[in-house]
């Protein structure tokens, strides 16, 4: 017998094995899983559920809540995830959605039971919480958690002793190595059945019965006394140094050796986002890029062929591609999170971001805007105060994100075409001009609408621990299907409406086309001419379907709003059919200038042509002036619906995606503005 | 003993908990994490944060939040 089954063995004396009857508890037994953060609550969920959990967020909250599908005890139940929290009486979200969930709010119906996961190392704060349900009526199970740990400090504790104390069958357990689950599942069919002898005995009086609701502050001293009765050991009630705990936690908080733990951890961690999601994202945009192909040959020449093929492929694929991106990223956040490191980074960044209104919690989010503001956005949901999230989302999508980059390597190239060290400096000066904007528009936000100070950081530090492979894996997978299914619905239809936009109504091809390809056409023609006369011919047509579409005419019509900014009305349609995705204007780009087909914007004949490009009069389209004021449109612009749209969803409310378009164009606008009207007057233009 | 400001406290000090001055949601969070009126804690790190022991739990408290938090140094041992 290992010390942890010594210590495990007890439970028969609080719930002695029985038959479970027959008649058990109905199939649709619901049981909900309640615990102070970082208790295992989750590792339980997942011991109990596995992959068959869903996510999804409670009704009218953007709290989300998991639940799954399980055998316990050998019943069916619906097991429910109830985020980490420390009191029921406290005012915050996730103490609000449990006390809701536990009164049968929403279109949740009261659990038949709770399942509260206790840190059998912190036992009085744990059971403070555990007071508070008891109070409630609701059948109460304690699963008591890292029971091997705790012996290991020291502690010793009678769980027989401790279920009679406070009226509730007691179960140890280990839930990182499936120790004690399934006595805790048979503890949870016991409670729930009438006729069990372990019902009446969990229901007989407890010897130190905890406080009514109405006495709720006389709780702690109630666990204190719980505590001193049924735990022993020198750690029991001690505040006993951890030698490990406090020199890691010296070196990670440390001002300057914190930092830079900091950002060699936080450099690793996106150096293997970007290594090992490109494998798989090249694979994503090949396989659409051959269903794509696929569709066009299947299908016949039509609106229908141009809808799948176009529209939804298409425009699915520019945003599916990121998927990879999210997984990965969520997969490493957990290790990390659960490694115990991140609520000591939080404290690190805060230094520099409580000053610009943002937590400290605010650093990943921000930190990963810089792959995809989506993932960017999602990553939000580690922020608990619902002000400092709210101004988190609404700053995160003016980091540089990867799909500016080619508009970035294009903007430079054209600025600073034999001036590579120039071009290089310019292009981390856009990394740089996006982060500091989003630090002072958190600035002002805090004076503006989002009234008020970062919360100042009181927050627990979990125990060092080595992280979980499932729990990683669960998280990303749990956050690669919320992506989908935003991409599945939202995002598509998005997708759809704007390539209707820039592709429709069709136009009569040019009679330049038709020259041209009469002329491809001709006998004794070499093959090569004869392919460039085509490429030609398309490309000519390409323009014409472009400027004739609703996107290229509205261009036309709202030409004159872009005009302070130096945009022609083909720049114009170029920053309207990017308000999809920024990357689309230079493809778009492409396609005006007559390069069909070709955005590689390293291609020299691409850069060249579009260099070469010119307004109605004849004079360059692309000037240096005109080159700088993009540069910072796309820099500061919320040209992207995918994020707005991600907006609405983790912010539950459409003001807030209006608030963040409104704003970031309007800045971009001004800046451009003053970009290039200084540079005109400096005689740049 | 006078009470004396949490963030006033050298690194390893033991003391009680006399009274907090954190108003609304964050009192109320320092008290769920085991921040009680009269609770023995260990301050094993000053400054910025400063990182409190209340018998299993450690606290990560900004400054500006110990600097609310008044307790009664204990004679050490």
């Amino acid at each position: 017998m290992t010390p942890t089954d010594e210590l495990i063995a007890p439970r028969a004396a609080i719930a002695p094995p029985v038959a479970t009857p027959a008649a058990g508890p109905a199939a649709s037994t619901r049981i909900a899983l309640v615990g102070n953060p970082n208790t295992g609550k989750t590792t339980l969920f997942n011991r109990l559920c596995g992959a068959r959990a869903k996510t999804s967020n409670f009704p009218g909250t953007t709290t989300a809540i998991r639940t799954g599908r399980a055998m316990v005890g050998g019943l069916p139940v619906e097991v429910v995830d109830l985020p980490g929290l420390y009191e029921l009486r406290l005012n915050a979200p996730e103490s609000r959605l449990c006390r809701d969930v536990l009164q049968g709010g929403g279109v949740y119906r009261r659990p038949d039971a709770v399942v509260v996961v206790a840190d059998a190392c912190n036992l009085t704060r744990n059971l403070v919480l555990v007071g508070e349900l008891l109070a409630t009526g609701v059948p109460v199970v304690v699963a008591l958690n890292m029971i091997d740990l705790a012996q290991r400090r020291g502690l010793t504790l009678d769980v027989a002793r401790l279920g009679r104390l406070i009226g509730c069958p007691v179960v140890p357990m280990v839930a990182r190595r499936g120790i004690g689950v399934e006595a805790v599942g048979e503890a949870i069919v016991r409670r729930l059945d009438p006729s069990s002898r372990a019902s009446a005995v969990a229901r007989a009086a407890a010897e130190l019965p905890p406080p009514p609701a109405d006495r709720a502050g006389e709780l702690p001293q109630w666990a204190e006394r719980v505590v001193e009765a049924s735990v022993g050991g020198p750690g029991a009630v001690g505040t006993g140094a951890d030698t490990l705990t406090e020199r890691l936690d010296a070196a990670f908080t440390h001002p300057v050796l914190g930092v830079v733990v900091f950002v060699a951890l936080m450099g690793g961690l996106f150096w293997t986002l970007f290594t090992l999601a490109a494998v798989p994202m090249d694979l994503i945009e090949v396989t659409f890029a051959r269903l794509g192909a696929l569709a066009g040959e299947t299908l016949p020449p039509g609106p229908v062929h141009d809808l799948v093929a176009e529209g939804i492929i298409g425009g699915i694929a520019g945003t599916v591609v990121f998927l990879p991106q999210i997984c990965l990223l969520f997969f490493l956040i957990s290790l990390l999170e659960d490694t115990g490191y991140l609520a000591r980074a939080a404290f690190v960044m805060d230094r520099l971001l409580c000053r610009f209104g943002l937590p400290g919690h605010a650093f990943v989010p921000l930190l990963t805007a810089h792959a995809c503001a989506l993932p960017g956005i999602m990553a939000t949901r580690l922020i608990p105060d619902r002000r400092d999230r709210l101004a988190t989302i609404l700053v995160a999508p003016m980091m540089s994100c990867s799909a500016r980059l080619p508009v970035y390597v294009l903007l430079t190239s054209l600025l600073f075409a034999n001036r590579p060290l120039v071009a290089g400096f310019v292009f981390a000066g856009c990394y740089l001009l996006g982060a500091v904007a989003a630090l002072v528009s958190a600035l002002l936000l805090g004076r503006t609408v989002l009234r008020g100070r970062a919360r100042p950081m009181v927050l627990e530090l979990p125990s060092y621990k080595v992280p979980s492979l499932t729990n990683a894996s669960l998280t990303a997978k749990d956050q690669g299907l919320a992506f989908l299914k935003t991409v599945g619905t939202v995002i598509m239809a998005i997708c759809v409406v704007m390539w209707w936009l820039s592709a429709y109504p069709k136009t009569e091809p040019p009679a330049e086309a038709g020259r041209l390809r009469a002329a491809a056409a001709a006998p004794n023609l070499p093959a090569n001419e004869a392919a460039d006369m085509v490429a030609e011919a398309e490309a000519i047509e390409a323009r014409s379907a472009q400027a004739g579409s609703i996107a290229g005419r509205l261009g036309r019509v709202i030409q004159p709003v872009f005009a302070p900014l130096g945009y022609d009305w083909q720049l114009t349609v170029g920053v309207m059919t990017s308000f999809l995705a920024r990357e689309v204007f230079v493809s778009t780009m492409s396609v005006l200038v007559g390069a069909a087909g070709n955005d590689d914007v390293t291609d020299a004949g691409v850069l060249g042509r579009i260099r070469g490009a010119t307004r109605e009069d004849g004079t360059p389209l692309f000037t240096p002036a005109t080159s700088a004021s993009l540069l910072v449109f796309f820099v500061l612009a919320m040209q992207c619906l995918p994020t707005l749209t991600m907006t609405r969803r983790e912010t539950g409310q459409t003001r807030w995606a209006l608030l963040q378009f409104l704003y970031m164009s309007s800045l971009a606008y001004v800046f451009a503005t003053v970009t290039y009207q200084g540079l005109r007057l400096a005689g740049i233009a | 003993m006078c009470p004396v400001r949490l963030c006033d406290l050298p690194a390893g000090a033991i003391a009680r908990l006399h009274a907090t001055d954190v108003p609304g949601e964050d009192g109320a969070l320092l008290r769920a994490l085991g921040l009680t009126e009269r609770c023995r804690l260990r301050l094993c790190k000053s400054g910025e944060p400063c990182i409190v022991q209340v018998r299993a739990t450690r606290i990560g408290l900004s400054k500006t939040v110990a600097e609310q938090v008044l307790v009664v140094p204990e004679p050490a041992c």
